[in-house]
């Protein structure tokens, strides 16, 4: 195969090879950030626990659940505990500062996650402070926060009818094992919101959102399931069950079937991206009518000169696959502080790198292969005065 | 190593605007082999189809066509490919170099077919530039030489394989006189010098002046053919340009 001749002319047209080389690796980069996010929230689904169910409103999970239902589910069997978990939507300083906040029983709470440990801090400082919380490690490497500060959030839906802020103060750090449990969150005692509410300090609803149930050793997940549903069928207030992998899918459906606008995105990208190759490698094969004639004259045979323009095609669309798994890499860091509350388990890894560059090399060839068809079809007399 | 041509009721048609065009008619003719002739004839006469149909860059419709012991109408396409490679040099009007890259890797690129090392290619090569007389522009690229250059380049590359046979359609076509004759009198040097057998179409009886014989085809089938009884050049009085 004449390299050389490959090589001159891959930078015969220097401007539209940088192009090309560009636009395949914007494809390749966001097509590697869409897989990471995408397997970052299956991970989360995976790794749910099977021990964990959580019990919301049949009617929707912003619909909150009497105070009374915990000692019942409490009571049913194959239950071992239950856990309130109320969310509380507080901002701190201004909106663009999002983070999830959650009020929680914190013994019930620390018992029912043994994949979560504590970095600083301990459950014991925590359960002595009735305005005590506790932080995700990512939580307070974004905001610098340590054990002992003071964190102000303003209420939205529980606020304080003085006007005031709520404050927390930070009693511990936690890491988290599972990439279904994220360490941007902070917790904080259930009583501490209730109590305010008591004291009609604090506006808001006076439920809980979802009870948090986790299951006794060898309890079978569906019948307790159907238990608690059964128990609680004709009301006061319906409840929908579910397993905390189906429980991370529906909050992942919530966020608007992102899986599928991902992969939507995704292939529209990359046909995109195919077409404008395949266009390119077309309209260089084009101009070269009168070469290939030209080497077909000295005796190339049709399988050197598409093998050529494969080559040729497969080099410009690896080089930007190369430099697109190159910038995600890059990118992940910085990416992953602003997903990865959403998607803890958010990761460029080398499976998401893999299929990045085996998707620009497939590209490559898929595009070479319509230019070296059409070479394959040219009679060298054709050819040679076509390109005259 | 030189090659006689045989035809033998050779016809080629033309499909256009829907209508039939015969354009070589069941030809016969006889080429010895390191005979050096040229063919004439009108516009549409079926020169370069004939010399496409020699070289293996067409098919004929019917007919033999055998050059050496090869009856090419035989070979499939890639057959072909690699019997063009081995025995044929082509010399087109358009000097038909390739632009990316210089005067020895377009002499080259038929040595990319043979079993040659990268340095066995190379010294073929510049004995082949060195032959008409352009080694010391070996690395220029074809838009930095001049048309007689690109043309004697092109010659070069035509005959670096060492093939029996050199085809030339117009090879002097583009030139003025001065440069038409030297490229001419280097296409002489071979015949006389490597015994090639070549085939160059011409329009210009002075071009046909340097062949040994000359053929002349006309809507066609062959006219006759002549010998050339004063023919001119010399290699050795041609012109630099």
């Amino acid at each position: 195969m004449p390299v050389r001749l490959l090589l001159r002319n891959l930078f015969g047209h220097p401007l539209r090879a940088i192009l090309t080389v560009g636009s395949v690796t914007i494809a390749v980069f966001l097509l590697c950030i869409l897989m990471a996010v995408s397997r970052g929230l299956d991970a989360a689904v995976a790794q749910a626990s099977a021990s964990r169910l959580w019990v919301q409103s049949s009617v929707s999970l912003f619909v909150d659940l009497p105070n009374a239902y915990a000692s019942k589910i409490q009571s049913t069997p194959g239950v071992e505990d239950v856990v309130r978990f109320q969310w509380f939507g507080g901002v701190y300083q201004d909106t663009s500062n999002f983070f999830a906040q959650f009020a929680v029983d914190p013994k019930k709470w620390k018992d029912s996650y043994p994949e979560i440990e504590f970095s600083e801090g301990s459950l014991d400082q925590w359960e002595k402070s009735r305005t005590g919380c506790i932080i995700g490690e990512d939580l307070a490497a974004r905001f610098g926060w340590k054990v002992g500060d003071r964190v102000p959030l303003i209420g939205t839906i529980f606020p304080r009818l003085d006007g005031s802020n709520w404050e927390f103060d930070v009693a511990g750090i936690y890491h988290s094992n599972s990439l279904s449990i994220d360490q941007m969150t902070m917790f904080f005692d259930f009583q501490y919101l209730r109590e305010s509410q008591e004291q009609n300090a604090v506006g808001g609803p006076g439920g809980v959102g979802v009870y948090l149930t986790r299951l006794a050793p060898n309890a079978d997940a569906d019948d307790v399931i159907a238990a608690i549903e059964t128990e609680y069928e004709n009301g006061p207030q319906a409840v929908r069950v579910t397993t905390e992998a189906e429980f991370q899918r529906q909050f992942i459906t919530m966020l608007g079937s992102v899986p599928t606008l991902l992969a939507s995105i995704g292939g529209g990208v990359l046909f995109a991206i195919f077409f404008a190759v395949l266009n390119t490698m077309l309209m260089a094969a084009r101009e070269r009518t009168r070469d290939i004639g030209i080497l077909k004259a000295l005796g190339f045979g049709n399988g050197k000169i598409g093998f050529m323009l494969v080559i040729e095609s497969l080099l410009i669309c690896t080089t930007g696959g190369a430099v697109g798994i190159f910038l995600a890499k890059s990118a992940e860091r910085p990416l992953w502080s602003v997903v990865s509350s959403q998607v803890p388990g958010f990761e460029i890894s080398s499976t998401v790198l893999t299929l990045g560059i085996s998707l620009a090399v497939g590209l490559g060839i898929l595009a070479g292969i319509a230019p070296a068809l059409r070479a394959r079809n040219l009679q060298p007399v054709a050819a040679l005065r076509l390109g005259a | 190593m030189s090659a006689p041509i045989t035809l033998r009721t050779v016809t080629k048609s033309y499909s256009r605007g829907g209508e039939t065009l015969r354009v070589l008619d069941e030809l016969d003719l006889d080429m010895d082999g390191g005979t050096f002739y040229a063919l004439m004839g009108p516009s549409g006469s079926g020169k370069t189809t004939l010399l496409n149909l020699v070289g293996g860059l067409d098919h004929s419709d019917s007919g033999i066509i055998r050059v050496g012991d090869e009856d090419i109408n035989d070979l499939n396409g890639t057959e072909l490919a690699q019997w063009r490679a081995e025995n044929i040099g082509f010399v087109f009007q358009g000097f038909n170099l390739l632009p990316v890259l210089s005067a020895r890797e377009n002499v080259e690129l038929p040595l990319l077919l043979a079993p040659l090392s990268k340095a066995q290619r190379r010294e073929q090569a510049e004995r082949a530039l060195d032959l008409v007389g352009l080694k010391d522009r070996m690395n220029h690229k074809p838009r930095e030489l001049s048309g007689g250059q690109e043309q004697r380049v092109a010659i070069a590359r035509a005959i670096a394989s060492d093939p029996k046979v050199i085809l030339a359609d117009e090879p002097t076509g583009d030139l003025d006189r001065d440069t038409a004759d030297a490229v001419l009198a280097v296409l002489q040097q071979l015949n006389r010098e490597l015994d090639k057998t070549i085939l160059m179409v011409t329009h210009d009886p002075q071009a046909a002046s340097y062949a040994s014989k000359t053929i002349h085809l006309d809507k066609g089938k062959l006219g006759r053919i002549e010998e050339n009884h004063t023919i001119t050049g010399d290699a050795n009085n041609s012109k630099e340009n």
